[in-house]
């Protein structure tokens, strides 16, 4: 179980969220979404603190930190194993070929020895339909490809949960619906996730939780078909209207 | 006279040598320093950079020869020169460093974080590789342009290579040739070096197209 | 305190240096900055006879250290029934390095300029007389600026190197103070602080110049 109690964030006296609470469940796929500036991935960010919160408590699996106490490198560690995050530009590592990109990490992490580490990538390579990829360097795959090589580098940890930020802002939609069609059977297999996105397609037909974020706060929230169908916000109504409009 | 130009050649790259090894080691503490966010230390490492680096070598050379005693003891001709070139080569080296860290992207010091990686590991593993990339060629040309300053060595009695073409000057009272000699040795050496660098660098970015 | 004594004794001469430290940089950089600007154009030219020439002045006064430029004028020169006033010889000896270094740098410069703007020019109708004079030069000009300015401070610093052909620049002047008084330490850290007054807030004023331009361009 994933939860946000209370959590604030500013960026230089500016707040970007504002006392967000959120609770999602073990094996569930969230999608938060709403218009730009909203605070969506600022709070995706806090869950694995790559952005420090200024308040607020964040709790994964057995693992809970409070922003506003100290916590040790080791707590900080601990809590960022839990999760998997996906980039929207994906930031594979240029210098190290696909193979390594997804080995070395289990290494270094988990401790896992070279041959074993190696099997688990090429196990996970062939999931996402690159098997034959291992030997290239990343800027020679597609941007389709580099973001399911970079899903099987966070998978290859053994997340709790997977964060995605915006896995298919960056490319085009022919090549996105690679990417969705990955993250459906990750879904599928019971993995727990939270998906910023802007895909309302997927938010409406894979995911069992709608977050709708505006102005640093969350303004509502509940069963995907239910929102679109019948937003209750009129904020949500506009960003909805918007959204489809295109 | 060729003979005297050549026998200067050891030393010339001795001390060269010498310098970039201590300025490269320098360079490392001053670079934590300006990346480490903490302003003190910024402050600190800003100010050693700009004072190594608004002196003029041979100044730093008479200081460290004539100036420090270290007890009874003074510093050899060869020590001052390889101290002051190489605390100088750190300064400018530290520069160099610090750009290309910059210029590998937030990104990275992203993924390596989300991936759970400490921040050794992720400047071992994933940021220096990277960063050592795109310094090589600044790495390169600046040790070319120190092979160039270690003839200042010769002002304080180093015996390198400008320093006995001035003895054979001086003692035969030919000077010009000796000194276009000299000039062209380091023209020979400087250039295959730059040559090489280039072809490394076009080999490393070849494979891995930024 | 003693340091603060001899430097008041010591300061008028070292001053008196400076001064002709800074007048050496001038002058390197009045002659250095037009024999840089033809060399660049040498260079670009199609001309292979002047290619080449330009090429082997600028190589060569880039890979030979500015030292044994100095030597080479002051103590080679003579052999060759050419015999200079120090001050001549380092001039010249400096000129050479100034107009290699800023040729590359001008040639960056000129060939930053868009080639879109020169076509555009030539459209208008301009001669290329003109385009060089009004579109060209200025903004290569403004591109290696920067550069340059950054250069000057490095000229400023490799005058002392000057001392060794006797021109009795900053580093003549701390050199023979120390050797009368024996105040090494003393006098070589004034002449640095001289230095360094004069070397940092100008390295300063050329990264600010640098930003200000790339804001413009």
């Amino acid at each position: 179980m994933v939860r946000v109690r209370d959590l604030s964030k500013a960026f230089g006296g500016n707040p970007v969220l504002e006392g967000v609470d959120l609770t999602v469940l073990e094996g569930t796929v969230t999608a938060l979404i709403g218009p730009s500036g909203a605070g969506k991935s600022t709070l995706l960010r806090c869950m694995n603190l790559l952005e420090r919160p200024d308040a607020g408590e964040i709790e994964i699996g057995s693992h809970r930190i409070d922003a506003r106490s100290r916590f040790s490198k080791r707590q900080l560690y601990a809590l960022r194993r839990e999760t998997g995050m996906v980039f929207q530009h994906f930031n594979l590592f240029p210098h190290m070929s696909v193979m390594r990109n997804v080995v070395l990490p289990q290494q270094r992490i988990l401790g896992r020895s070279k041959a074993e580490a190696e099997h688990r990538a090429q196990e996970l390579l062939a999931r996402m339909g690159l098997a034959d990829k291992g030997g290239q360097y990343p800027n020679k795959c597609s941007g389709g490809q580099q973001q399911r090589i970079a899903i099987a580098r966070a998978l290859a940890l053994e997340p709790r949960v997977m964060l995605f930020d915006e896995p298919t802002s960056a490319l085009d939609p022919e090549v996105g619906a690679e990417v969705l069609e990955v993250m459906k059977e990750l879904a599928a297999e019971g993995m727990t996730m939270i998906v910023v996105t802007h895909e309302m397609g997927f938010a409406r037909n894979v995911c069992e939780d709608l977050v709708v974020m505006a102005d640093g706060g969350i303004i509502e929230q509940g069963d995907p078909q239910r929102i679109m169908g019948d937003p209750s916000h009129p904020r949500t109504r506009s960003f909805l209207h918007a959204v489809l409009q295109r | 006279m060729l003979h005297a130009v050549l026998t200067g050649i050891p030393l010339t790259l001795g001390v060269t040598a010498a310098a970039l090894i201590i300025g490269t080691l320098v360079s490392l503490p001053l670079l934590a320093c300006t990346l480490s966010g903490n302003r003190l230390l910024w402050l600190g490492a800003r100010m050693v950079i700009d004072l190594l680096r608004g002196v003029p070598i041979v100044v730093w050379l008479f200081i460290f020869y004539y100036g420090v005693t270290l007890g009874s003891a003074k510093l050899s001709a060869f020590g001052a020169a390889v101290l002051g070139l190489g605390l100088v080569s750190g300064a400018y080296l530290a520069e160099i460093f610090r750009g290309a860290v910059s210029s590998v992207s937030a990104g990275q010091f992203e993924a390596g974080r989300a991936l759970g990686m400490t921040s050794r590991g992720l400047w071992a593993d994933i940021i220096a590789p990277q960063a050592w990339r795109v310094a090589l060629p600044g790495y390169t040309t600046y040790g070319i342009g120190l092979l160039k300053d270690s003839s200042i060595a010769s002002t304080i009695g180093v015996a390198e290579m400008v320093f006995q073409a001035g003895n054979f000057a001086r003692t035969t009272g030919n000077g010009i040739v000796v000194f276009l000699l000299a000039a062209a040795v380091y023209i020979l050496v400087s250039v295959p070096v730059g040559i090489l660098s280039r072809r490394v660098d076009e080999r490393m970015s070849a494979v891995v197209a930024r | 305190m003693t340091f603060f004594a001899d430097a008041q004794e010591f300061l008028p001469a070292l001053l008196g240096g400076l001064r002709v430290s800074l007048l050496l940089t001038l002058l390197s950089l009045l002659f250095g900055l037009p024999l840089a600007t033809v060399l660049a154009f040498g260079i670009r030219s199609h001309n292979p006879v002047l290619h080449w020439l330009s090429v082997a002045f600028v190589e060569v006064g880039r890979g030979a250290p500015a030292l044994v430029v100095l030597q080479f004028m002051y103590f080679g020169l003579p052999t060759a029934g050419l015999t200079l006033s120090a001050m001549a010889s380092a001039t010249l000896a400096l000129t050479w390095t100034t107009g290699a270094y800023c040729a590359e740098y001008l040639r960056g410069g000129l060939s930053g300029v868009p080639q879109g703007e020169i076509e555009g020019a030539e459209a208008l109708g301009m001669t290329w007389g003109d385009t060089l004079r009004y579109i060209v030069i200025p903004q290569g000009w403004r591109i290696a600026l920067p550069s340059l300015m950054g250069f000057a401070v490095i000229l400023f610093q490799t005058t002392s190197l000057a001392y060794t052909v006797t021109v009795p620049e900053l580093m003549s002047q701390a050199y023979s103070i120390g050797s009368s008084t024996f105040k090494y330490l003393t006098v070589f850290v004034l002449a640095g602080i001289l230095y360094a007054m004069i070397s940092i807030p100008a390295t300063w004023l050329s990264v600010l110049v640098e930003k200000r331009l790339n804001k413009h361009l």
